[in-house]
């Protein structure tokens, strides 16, 4: 990557913390519980999409099969939870260490194969995590799965009075996200990662360790995904196998980094932004009783992204940004790195 | 004992002729134009709907409505390489996985929205009827799909040995570039093999119509079943994709039989898993690799 010039650093970090200043005081504007409930899946697909892009995006590695992750997370902190009493703060931490000792397995199998075969393989890990998780009746609940016991008000086990909590809790796990993202994309390891992911074979003949890379980012990319399960059932306050292992979390984390841009840092985060908002907009102009119609825009919008920006959307941003910005001016455009 | 083992190989042997149909298909696309099909399941549940539909107004017999959704599929596929797959084949994996799996979420969800969630079944005369062989149950509806489902697998590589535009496809999937050299027209020879490959599918929609209800989300459990047979059979792999088919077949239904009735897809994906693990290239090598 070039050196950026000094006044463009400090341009883009403007634009964080206005970003971030918003995000902080929306839930204080906005009062509607649907609204803020918008928000946290927002944010949360944000993070899961952010976890999948350091694997999916950066090392170019398809993975169908992180809800692996997100229901690793969420079932150990719900186990130790009703099991044990344990708070889901610590149960949390314990779940991203569960998802990361199962990515080793999981990783040592998978990353043999490339492209298409190793996108089944992780949808077969998945799915086997959760058919396993169906039949751990007595304990994990089985099919029927369990409702998390109603502390009230009781922070320090992650449950609040009200979704503005919530809220912080899940913008907080993306700013994490988004920083490891950031600081892994300017260390050796993003410069070996893209290399893996552009051409494998090309960067272990320079001397990169492929297996190593994919392994060391497999972890933490496993780790932040467990972490949002966790988050997950603590705000739905239910958890059975087919919600914490959903084959729709996987997609939903692969989608919004590729609507967004896979391989960028705010990819997902603007394609969660596009593809939630747009359901969501569907959802209260329909209402309910239209069965597929959000879905059906939802794959419409992806086809047209896939079709017509191949790189994502973010790319139409930074675009438009150059424009406006460097109108006549020599353009610093961050360089996709898909290519 | 032996009776409950013969007759779980039977089931398993049966419905594994179905999953050939389909496993064949996405095999058949991803050897020749590189690209595995997510969405080869719904154009399953589109041939249902269209044997349901003919069968329900017209009352036309499935087996008869296979002459119709077998051409329509094909052409669905031509229409599909032509105005679709064929823009993303300079891309790399992953806008090629994303646009059949949008193309999947797709089609579920305007056959949801057209068609609703019911299940719709058809009630043919043979869809109760059973031979008996001894102890052994053989239930008919099951045996025509699987006869007729070794007879087009069968047809399938009759065309690929032996017709020119067969052995353009073949030579298409081996090495797509010296097959251009040798003046074959990848544009049409893509276009056939995806055509046949949804023409495939139909003709498993329609025929699991007279005993298997069709329904929105119907596909999936058959993608799923094709994506390992198809990893089994080595991707791109027209025969080990069918012998992989039966293969999963029986040991789903042996597993359903002796570790319990949820237990089918456990024994498939573990095969799976220690396949990828010890011979990650599927059993039967390729045409491809």
């Amino acid at each position: 990557m070039e050196p950026v010039k000094k006044g463009l650093i400090s341009r883009s970090g403007l634009w964080v913390g206005v970003l971030a200043a918003v995000a902080l005081v929306l839930p204080l504007l906005v009062s509607s519980t649907f609204a803020i409930d918008i928000f946290i899946r927002i944010l949360l697909f944000a993070f899961i999409g952010v976890a999948w892009n350091l694997m999916g995006g950066y090392a170019k590695q398809l993975s169908l099969g992180h809800a692996a992750y997100f229901g690793l997370g969420a079932y150990t902190s719900t186990i130790l939870l009703i099991r044990y009493g344990v708070s889901p703060w610590i149960g949390m931490l314990a779940g991203g260490v569960v998802a990361m000792l199962a990515s080793l397995p999981i990783g040592a199998l998978c990353f043999r194969l490339r492209g298409p075969y190793f996108a089944i393989a992780t949808i077969a890990t998945a799915q086997v995590l959760m058919l396993l998780f169906l039949k751990f009746r007595d304990f994990a609940w089985g099919a029927e799965g369990t409702t998390m016991p109603n502390l009230g008000d009781a922070p320090l086990m992650m449950q609040f009075d009200g979704k503005a909590p919530y809220y912080y809790v899940v913008l907080a796990l993306l700013a994490i996200g988004l920083a490891i993202t950031y600081r892994i994309e300017r260390s050796w390891m993003g410069y070996y990662l893209v290399a893996v992911g552009e051409d494998e074979d090309a960067a272990e003949a320079i001397g990169v360790d492929a297996i190593r890379i994919k392994r060391n980012i497999y972890l933490i990319s496993a780790f932040l995904t467990a972490l949002a399960g966790t988050f997950y059932v603590q705000y739905i306050y239910f958890i059975d196998p087919n919600t914490a292992f959903s084959f729709n979390v996987s997609v939903e984390a692969a989608l919004v980094s590729i609507v967004g841009g896979i391989g960028t840092l705010w990819g997902p985060v603007v394609g969660t932004v596009l593809l939630e908002a747009t359901s969501a907009l569907l959802q209260s102009w329909l209402g309910g009783g239209h069965g597929g119609i959000q879905l059906t825009v939802y794959s419409l919008i992806l086809i047209a992204v896939i079709l017509c920006r191949p790189a994502g959307l973010i790319g139409l941003l930074t675009d438009a940004y150059d424009r406006v910005v460097h109108a006549g001016a020599a353009r610093v455009k961050e360089v996709p790195l898909d290519g | 004992m032996l009776t409950t083992i013969a007759q779980a190989v039977i089931n398993g042997l049966l419905i594994g002729g179905i999953y050939a149909l389909v496993s064949i298909g996405v095999t058949l696309i991803f050897g020749v134009v590189k690209i595995v099909n997510f969405a080869q399941g719904e154009f399953v549940m589109i041939g249902m709907y269209i044997s349901y539909f003919l069968a329900a107004s017209f009352g036309i017999d499935p087996l008869v409505s296979l002459c119709i959704s077998m051409p329509a599929l094909f052409v669905i596929g031509v229409l599909l390489q032509h105005f679709l797959l064929r823009r993303v084949l300079a891309l790399g994996d992953m806008p090629q996985i994303f646009l059949t799996f949008a193309l999947s979420l797709l089609l579920v969800n305007l056959a949801l929205l057209l068609f609703t969630a019911d299940y719709r079944t058809v009630q043919t005369p043979y869809s109760e009827t059973a031979v008996h062989l001894g102890a052994l149950y053989i239930p008919v509806a099951k045996l025509i799909a699987f006869a007729v489902a070794m007879v087009l697998s069968g047809l399938l590589w009759v065309f690929l040995h032996t017709t020119d535009l067969g052995r353009a496809m073949r030579a298409a999937a081996q090495n797509r570039d010296v097959a251009m050299l040798m003046g074959i027209n990848p544009d049409r020879v893509f276009c056939v093999a995806v055509g046949l490959a949804l023409a495939l599918a139909g003709a498993a929609g329609s025929l699991l119509m007279p005993f298997y209800p069709a329904y929105p989300l119907v596909g999936q459990v058959f993608v799923l079943m094709a994506f390992v047979a198809v990893v089994l059979g080595t991707l791109g792999n027209v025969t080990g994709a069918l012998i992989a088919s039966l293969m999963m077949g029986v040991a789903e239904s042996l597993g359903i039989q002796f570790v319990g009735a949820d237990s089918g897809l456990i024994v498939v994906f573990a095969m799976l898993l220690l396949t990828l693990a010890f011979r990650p290239n599927g059993l039967f090598g390729g045409w491809s690799r």
